[in-house]
């Protein structure tokens, strides 16, 4: 398994925890939203300084705080990716993300009420999806971004089937 | 108004367990009509054809204060053009202005009720061949709902003051969903109301439909006085009081009388609150029935909520720093698919109280039926390190998740202690989170994940590893929780 991020994987030991990462493609998928949202907004945002009669100096220094951002936002986005990875136990599914506020989240397959599938078009140029599980519960939110298509309809179906076998009432 | 006690605050509780209990006593105001079994070509029940004019009657007041309210700039002028019209010289140009709108809003009113009565004819309602409950509606766009009886949360009866006027109820059948989900019967008469409410819970319960309504024994009554002293002894509203007290003295002492305006607001405010709380949860009874508690409550508003111990998701018991010297607490109560409604009148604050107010002893007697599992002295309390004072300076001493065979809890809050308890066969999911200023310290918390509800079961700041581990034996709880768990059933048990 590459990519895992050892840090947000399980401190504690635990024979059987087979993590997987998701898909390095995400990096880029996200990286090209950055990039594409940051850059035309910068432009027009030094163009309208330019246009009210500001100092030279200061549309350079938006210039260097959009790239300072984009610097640190890129780095950023590498190292959220190489957090997320999902691990699926005997009875629950693990989800793990996030950098600054990390979190893990255990979902019993009993209490899946759907499995949603989804991929905006910049995710699908990539070929990355997301799977998102949905409990009974609003604040579960456990999605796990950048699985490749074949591996996400993979795992929906296995999870749809784990889920049906244990399912439970409310 | 009829058979409200108003105790005086020093009564000690009432607790009289084989009373005859008020809840379903008529709450008329007057004129009650007989009662309606009509059905129509196709063998459905119908609601009661008094039902238009009650909507009517509800919405009377409103066009009529709209109507007031837009023309009472104008009404002057208007006067001074009807003064001049001949043959109504016998009223005073004011008083006939005044006549005017209210014949204009009883016109509108009447457009109300005719509306009424092509919705009555089109509304129906009854049991099909799989013993589901079905609903039909709408004059333009028709629509049948069936509601699967084994997904019904609760079936309550409630008596909007319109339809107390004529002695009338309204049935609100719960259902398990996001959205506005529960089922209304606007209006049957009181009687008809609990013969429905009987037959559906009977059936959702997978008894024969013609199972006699269950009895019901008085469990609890909150007396008028110790729920206002205890609305007013709530700490945000006690402290803004304690505020507007001291700028009216202050004012008066020095004579300058500019800050008024400031206690105007944290004076107006909290009263306000305290006020519609007091009339909401007025005579606030708590009654066992075989199909579940059943609360009734409401001064101009009646409702009567049944809570099946089943469908309970979680409980919190909520005690703000001026109760404890009384020992009181407050329960409140996550059921599925109740109190999630984000439209209406109703903000789901009242969907979700089992008691306003009562004394600890008493909260923990009620919680007993919802949650017979739960015995708060066998959890097994892990408390948040002694660093968790460097993130919480105030509460950290509360901080505290336990858990034990049938439930987890979590403690804190420390001016407002709290103590929410979700058992394990309710666990939805189970969330870990670590913010960075938790990192500094090594800290994290533990989340419970219920249905939506008031009740949220965070056990904050935790020494990170203790959580993480905790977190995953948690899921493993809920796993032999569901396994063991037989609660759906609680009917036939």
């Amino acid at each position: 398994m590459p990519l895992v991020d050892t840090e947000s994987a399980f401190t504690s030991s635990n024979e059987g925890d087979n993590w997987v990462a998701v898909s390095p493609k995400l990096v880029t998928a996200r990286r090209l939203v950055l990039a594409v949202g940051l850059l035309p907004f910068t432009t027009v945002v030094i163009i309208v300084l330019l246009w009210l009669g500001a100092a030279p100096t200061i549309p350079i220094i938006a210039a260097a705080a959009a790239t300072v951002i984009f610097i640190w936002a890129w780095w950023l986005i590498g190292r959220r990716v190489r957090s997320y990875a999902y691990c699926e136990r005997g009875d629950d599914l693990l989800v793990s993300s996030g950098i600054l506020f990390r979190r893990l989240v255990i979902v019993p397959y009993g209490r899946m009420q759907l499995v949603d599938v989804k991929a905006g078009p910049i995710d699908r140029a990539f070929g990355v999806t997301t799977v998102q599980l949905h409990t009974a519960a609003a604040t579960t939110d456990a999605a796990i971004p950048g699985l490749e298509p074949n591996i996400a309809a993979d795992l929906r179906d296995r999870l749809a089937r784990k889920g049906e076998t244990r399912s439970a009432g409310l | 108004m009829n058979d409200h006690t108003c105790s005086s605050p020093a009564d000690p509780p009432q607790t009289a367990p084989a009373s005859r209990s008020s809840i379903g006593d008529d709450l008329g105001l007057g004129l009650a009509v007989p009662g309606s079994r009509l059905i129509d070509a196709d063998g459905h029940r119908k609601v009661h054809p008094i039902s238009p004019v009650i909507y009517a009657v509800a919405v009377f007041p409103a066009i009529a204060g709209i109507a007031f309210a837009a023309g009472i700039q104008r009404i002057s002028s208007l006067a001074e053009g009807i003064g001049g019209v001949p043959g109504l010289s016998f009223v005073s140009p004011i008083v006939a202005v005044i006549l005017a709108f209210a014949l204009i809003a009883l016109f509108l009113s009447v457009l109300v009720a005719a509306f009424q009565y092509l919705e009555w004819r089109a509304f129906s309602f009854w049991f099909d061949d799989d013993g589901d409950f079905r609903v039909q509606s709408g004059v333009l766009l028709r629509q049948q709902r069936r509601v699967q009886v084994s997904r019904i949360q609760a079936v309550d009866v409630t008596q909007p003051f319109a339809a107390r006027l004529f002695s009338m109820a309204v049935v609100v059948i719960e259902v398990a969903g996001q959205d506005d989900s529960r089922v209304r019967l606007k209006y049957l008469t009181l009687a008809d109301a609990r013969e429905i409410r009987r037959e559906v819970l009977a059936r959702s319960a997978g008894l024969a439909s013609n199972t006699a309504e269950a009895p019901q024994d008085e469990v609890a009554r909150v007396p008028a006085g110790r729920l206002a002293l205890s609305l007013v002894m709530r700490v945000t509203t006690a402290a803004l009081l304690l505020i507007t007290i001291v700028i009216i003295v202050v004012s008066y002492l020095t004579g300058g009388w500019e800050a008024i305006g400031v206690a105007l607001l944290t004076g107006g405010v909290p009263l306000l609150i305290v006020l519609s709380e007091f009339v909401r949860y007025y005579g606030f009874t708590v009654a066992q029935s075989p199909d579940g508690l059943r609360l009734r409550y409401g001064l101009l508003r009646t409702e009567s909520r049944t809570v099946p111990p089943g469908r309970v998701q979680a409980i919190e018991y909520v005690e703000p720093l001026l109760w404890r010297r009384k020992a009181w607490a407050r329960v409140l109560v996550t059921i599925a698919g109740v109190g999630t409604e984000s439209s209406g009148a109703n903000n789901g604050r009242s969907d979700t109280v089992l008691i306003p107010v009562a004394s600890v002893e008493q909260a923990h007697d009620i919680v007993a039926r919802v949650l017979p599992s739960l015995d708060t002295a066998s959890l097994t309390w892990v408390a948040a390190p002694i660093r968790a004072k460097r993130r919480s300076p105030i509460q950290w001493r509360n901080l505290a998740v336990g858990w034990d065979e049938r439930s987890f809890a979590i403690r804190r809050g420390r001016v407002t202690r709290r103590l929410a308890v979700v058992p394990h066969a309710r666990t939805q999911s189970v969330r870990w989170t670590q913010g960075p200023w938790e990192r500094m310290f090594d800290l994290a918390s533990m989340h419970v994940d219920t249905t939506p509800g008031p009740v949220s079961v965070s056990g904050l700041h935790l020494d990170a590893a203790v959580s993480r581990d905790i977190a995953k034996h948690q899921a493993d709880a809920a796993r032999r929780g569901r396994q063991i768990d037989n609660s759906i059933h609680w009917a036939a048990s």
